[in-house]
């Protein structure tokens, strides 16, 4: 079909308008429904800015699980938990549904955030034709999941707002807490800075050649 | 008139179809990822608005109510949304307690109120500029909003304290809980294709 060579689509409403011919390399277009900006395909600076939000998270990854989360103090006595620790104490206390868990929102997904955004990122650079069906539910899902591991830093915010009972009973939040939420908060930067459509790129200059 | 055969392309790959009105309660899907394009919804409208309100009402309660309380040793402590929320504020972490009034306060109400404002705009055909400009940047910053995450979070903590002291479930959980499954039910319901065809239609 010729027409994907003129119209464009808006990302944000998914209104379809026509390229300007004469837009120039760092020019911009905006929706002419809903005002976002839209940009030509060979504008694109997706994989860049997306390998970039990528390493800085797998950098400050290090330091969200080498760094304290938080100290649970009992009668003045108390040690700093980082979140593999913090797991490990539920899986003692016999509470092993939480400490999956914690395991799995905390330690697995943004982990498997990070391959799997980078197993994509390659796929489009090596302009991959390899199972486009699974690879754009698989960024789906990567999409959809990433903001469930914050629900550590949400047990965080409410213990150590509950649980302050001076020399009693106390919890306070560490340092390794912002950088957890940092990596959090990339990874879900990064999935969506990843323009989707780059997977279906290659299917589709094809059929315009033909 | 040209609408019968308007030009849609598929969210999620880009692939390109022509739109026809459906029967009501079908929905259209892209012939090459399966992806749904549209519904046609007949009063989708009426129940969107229903379950706004309604979270709407939740919402404040959520926010007035104490949320958990934790009794110790004659000592008693509460805790509201937001003080959840500015937890981080006190322990010298700022920007975590601002990232998560926004998660858990902003976002969810600016989303409720977008809503309604969409919705009203459609139903009584304003002009739609704001609505517009409402939805779009809620659509962006969809999934900032994490009330069902937090709610996770609350569930994690009251087991962790259970053996710890005695903890006090406030009304505000419950609020919490049903403001969390109408937002659900009202995201499932609005059909973005749907409202964005409306609202570019009331502008031109
Ligand atoms: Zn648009």
């Amino acid at each position: 079909m010729a027409e994907h060579d003129a119209l464009l689509q808006c990302r944000v409403c998914g209104c379809l308008s026509h390229a300007s011919t004469q837009l120039k390399r760092f020019e911009v277009m905006h929706c002419p429904r809903c005002g976002a900006r839209v940009k030509l395909a060979q504008q694109s600076n997706s994989v860049e800015v997306t390998w970039a939000l990528l390493i800085a998270a797998a950098i400050l990854y290090i330091p969200a699980n080498m760094l304290p989360i938080m100290s649970v103090y009992m009668l003045g006595a108390g040690q700093p938990d980082t979140i593999i620790t913090g797991a490990y104490h539920l899986l003692e206390a016999g509470q092993w549904p939480l400490a999956l868990i914690v395991f799995v929102a905390s330690i697995v997904v943004p982990l498997l955030k990070l391959f799997t955004l980078s197993f994509l990122l390659i796929s489009i650079q090596r302009r991959s034709r390899w199972r486009q069906h699974d690879r754009m539910r698989l960024y789906r899902i990567t999409e959809y999941v990433g903001r469930w591991s914050m629900v550590d830093v949400f047990v965080i915010a409410i213990l150590t707002g509950l649980v302050q009972f001076g020399n009693l009973a106390r919890v306070d939040a560490n340092l390794g807490s912002l950088s957890f939420a940092a990596v959090v908060v990339l990874t879900m930067f990064a999935a969506r800075t990843l323009d989707e459509h780059l997977i279906w790129d290659i299917t589709r200059q094809e059929e315009s050649h033909t | 008139m040209l609408v019968s055969a308007e030009p849609i392309a598929c969210h999620d790959c880009g692939q390109l179809h022509r739109y026809s009105p459906l029967a009501p309660g079908k929905t259209a899907n892209c012939t090459r990822c399966g992806a749904v394009l549209y519904r046609n919804r007949p009063d989708m409208l009426d129940s969107v608005l229903a379950l706004t309100l309604a979270g709407l009402v939740l919402f404040v309660l959520t926010n007035v109510f104490p949320l958990l309380g934790l009794r110790a040793q004659g000592a008693e402590q509460e805790l509201h949304l937001l003080g959840a929320s500015l937890a981080f504020w006190d322990q010298g972490y700022p920007l975590l307690a601002g990232l998560i009034i926004l998660n858990i306060i902003i976002f969810p109400l600016f989303e409720l109120l977008t809503v309604l404002v969409v919705v009203l705009t459609i139903r009584y055909r304003w002009r739609s500029s704001t609505a517009i400009f409402l939805f779009r940047w809620m659509s962006e910053f969809k999934p900032w909003g994490m009330l069902e995450v937090f709610m996770l979070g609350v569930l994690v903590a009251v087991v962790k304290l259970g053996d710890l002291a005695t903890l006090i479930v406030g009304t505000a959980f419950w609020s919490f809980a049903g403001l969390i499954l109408t937002m659900a039910a009202a995201t499932a319901l609005l059909d973005p294709f749907s409202v964005w065809r409306a609202l570019g239609k009331n502008n031109g």
